[in-house]
């Protein structure tokens, strides 16, 4: 019996991947996917464009980082010149009583800018050009707040809740339930259906934006940089991904059998991942995004601007060891997987009140 | 009891709405016709036998088998719902051997099988064409296709023969017939009453979610008592035979034929009536031909349940 489940466990994948992959509701899954991609691979491209014009300008009036470096602060226009040489660019402000002239010099990887009023040296300004920790902790914050919490997220709802909901509104479902196949290994087929698509988009998409925004590092740097554990985030990242596209799926699976309209329970969950950082650290356990920040291998900057008051209600939960984050994802997406399948024992075909 | 189906005080709400109330029925093997009107419970009663929808009350037992177990109902039932829609995208044969495939047939099997359901409803050369641009005959023939493919023993069709031409009606109620004859059971659900008349068995009547009456027709109709039974006679001295028969005391009312070549008699007890008729046919009169004029699914929906929709 149970090899019998399995090989119709594989069948309802089978007949289900050509709807989830390429059907033409589900092109937005797409989009959302790869619009990070597109930025990281925007800035990328533009962080090359800006090295190789600090290059061209580093050429014309060349000048090394060491003595760019040894320029201090209340050093005269006269002697800044003597030392580094006529900047690539001068902007010159004036004021009734006060002069400043601001002398912009590159290395041909950083842009230092010096500020001098009335010809004394007040201000440097070193912009450093992008590195790959630097990079990391970008993509760590667009990867937990916008990658995991809203693209991911949206695309569970709309592969998962259209596993059942949507046959409903077909009118199509009756087919599998006109079969010999036990509701929940039917449930548990699509489940593992929309798991596929979704691993399969996001995964691609993840790997993708990685490779986009290493895209403006030498080959050394990226070679060394994988080499000291790099490969570690990579992978981290892709099981992150992989882990949610599991946590949320069997939540909207859920939520298509439960009600009729996944969207008002899809913005329950919204909001209650969203509020995840101002839960007491017993219900935080009680979210998906929890155990998935707690296996992200960069932890994402919190925000600079958050009001002080607003800080003081965020309640600090220590993250759990990878392992208990794994096993307390499990759990809740076993749980929730009962429930749906319990639901899906129930299952009437009612389509005029659908 | 386990070649029946048997439903035991089954009744279904949709809310406050009546799908089918109290219904108690054991179905034997053959061809069983349920007939009523629009919102008469039909469908409910069909998607009860398999376990589409589940009974608010009382329980189900097809073949000994509950409709809550599809895993082991659909081995032995093939039901043709009344939904037109279909999985998107696929092929006449994709639609059936995926079903096969689901059953657990093997991947030879499959095809064989799939190709000779395909073939039992004549639609061989469309088999590989997308259903979506099948014709509405067509479609009925795929789904008739994919309730029969596996060979249940139970066989479940809600309004089968709509939209079919008059030849595959014909071969399509010979299908019926051939299963039936082969000790299994055949439900159908029409409208079409002069076809329930002459394929089934027996009939369920059903008007507002109720059995109005279940059984064989003649047997339905003798067990109605308040509405006489209607016999046409032709023959040749018809003013005779219309004095001597209301001589009878179970006779109503004669009506002669304007022609005068016949007449139109009522009974209370056609059995009485008839052994009479014998002995009359002794007497002289010449009689041509003796035919029951409502005896059928026809009158029966008419008297039981009502004559507005009796002429569909």
């Amino acid at each position: 019996m149970t090899g019998q489940w399995f090989s119709q466990i594989g069948l309802v994948i089978r007949l289900e991947m050509r709807k989830t992959f390429f059907s033409r509701r589900g092109l937005w899954v797409y989009l959302l996917a790869l619009a990070p991609v597109l930025i990281f691979l925007g800035h990328s491209l533009s962080e090359i464009s800006n090295r190789k014009e600090r290059q061209e300008m580093n050429a014309a009036h060349p000048v090394s980082t060491e003595a760019l470096r040894s320029i201090q602060r209340g050093a005269s226009l006269e002697e800044v010149i003597e030392k580094v040489g006529e900047p690539f660019n001068k902007v010159e402000f004036h004021r009734p009583n006060i002069n400043i002239d601001v002398y912009q010099y590159t290395d041909g990887e950083s842009v230092f800018q010096f500020q001098f009023q009335d010809s004394h040296l007040r201000a440097i300004n070193e912009q450093d050009r992008d590195t790959i920790p630097k990079d990391s902790l970008i993509f760590a914050g667009v990867f937990q707040f916008f990658y995991l919490r809203l693209a991911i997220f949206f695309g569970c709802v709309g592969v998962f809740t259209n596993l059942f909901r949507g046959e409903m509104l077909d009118k199509s479902l009756h087919f599998y339930l006109l079969t010999p196949i036990r509701r929940e290994i039917l449930a548990i087929g699509k489940y593992l259906a929309g798991l596929i698509a979704t691993v399969t988009i996001f995964c691609t998409s993840t790997f993708l934006q990685l490779a986009a925004l290493s895209l403006h590092f030498t080959g050394s740097e990226v070679s060394d940089y994988l080499a000291g554990g790099g490969w570690g985030h990579v992978a981290s990242y892709l099981g992150v991904t992989a882990a949610a596209c599991l946590g949320y799926g069997s939540i909207f699976l859920a939520a298509g059998l439960l009600f009729k309209n996944p969207i008002i329970p899809a913005a329950t969950v919204l909001v209650w991942e969203g509020m995840n950082m101002f839960l007491p650290a017993a219900l935080k356990k009680v979210s998906v995004i929890f155990y998935l920040q707690s296996l992200s291998p960069v932890v994402a900057p919190p925000d600079a601007k958050m009001p002080v008051l607003e800080k003081l209600l965020v309640t600090a939960a220590e993250p759990v060891p990878a392992a208990w984050a794994v096993l307390g994802l499990l759990t809740l997406t076993i749980l929730v997987l009962a429930i749906a399948a319990r639901k899906a024992r129930k299952l009437e075909i009612n389509y005029s009140t659908d | 009891m386990n070649d029946r189906i048997v439903l035991d005080n089954v009744s279904r709400f949709y809310g406050e709405v009546l799908g089918v109330n109290r219904v108690t029925l054991s179905v034997p093997p053959g061809i069983t016709s349920l007939v009523g009107p629009n919102g008469s419970g039909k469908t409910t009663l069909m998607n009860l036998i398999t376990g589409l929808v589940r009974p608010t009350r009382g329980s189900i037992q097809v073949l000994g088998i509950s409709p809550t177990d599809p895993e082991k109902l659909f081995r032995v039932c093939g039901y043709a719902t009344q939904f037109d829609s279909f999985p998107r995208g696929m092929t006449g044969f994709e639609f059936i051997s995926s079903y096969l495939r689901l059953s657990g047939m093997s991947h030879d099997d499959c095809q064989r099988t799939t190709a000779f359901a395909i073939g039992r409803v004549n639609l061989g050369e469309a088999a590989h064409r997308k259903i979506a641009g099948y014709s509405k005959g067509m479609r009925q023939r795929i789904k008739l296709a994919q309730a029969i493919a596996h060979d249940p023993r139970v066989l479940v069709l809600d309004e089968p023969l709509n939209g079919l031409d008059p030849l595959v009606r014909a071969e399509t109620i010979a299908l019926f017939r051939e299963f039936a004859a082969e000790g299994r059971h055949v439900i159908v659900s029409s409208h079409i009453l002069h076809e329930v008349d002459t394929i089934s068995d027996q009939v369920i009547l059903l008007s507002n979610g109720y059995v109005v009456a279940e059984g064989k027709i003649h047997g339905v109709r003798e067990e109605m008592r308040e509405h006489p039974m209607q016999v046409i006679i032709r023959c040749t001295r018809a003013n005779l035979l219309a004095s001597r028969v209301f001589e009878q005391d179970h006779v109503v009312e004669v009506r002669l034929h304007a022609d005068g070549g016949g007449l139109l008699v009522k009974t209370r007890d056609a059995d009485r009536f008839y052994k009479a008729l014998n002995h009359l046919a002794l007497d002289g009169v010449g009689i041509e031909s003796v035919a029951p004029a409502d005896d059928n699914v026809n009158s029966l929906y008419e008297y039981l349940i009502g004559g507005e929709e009796s002429t569909r």
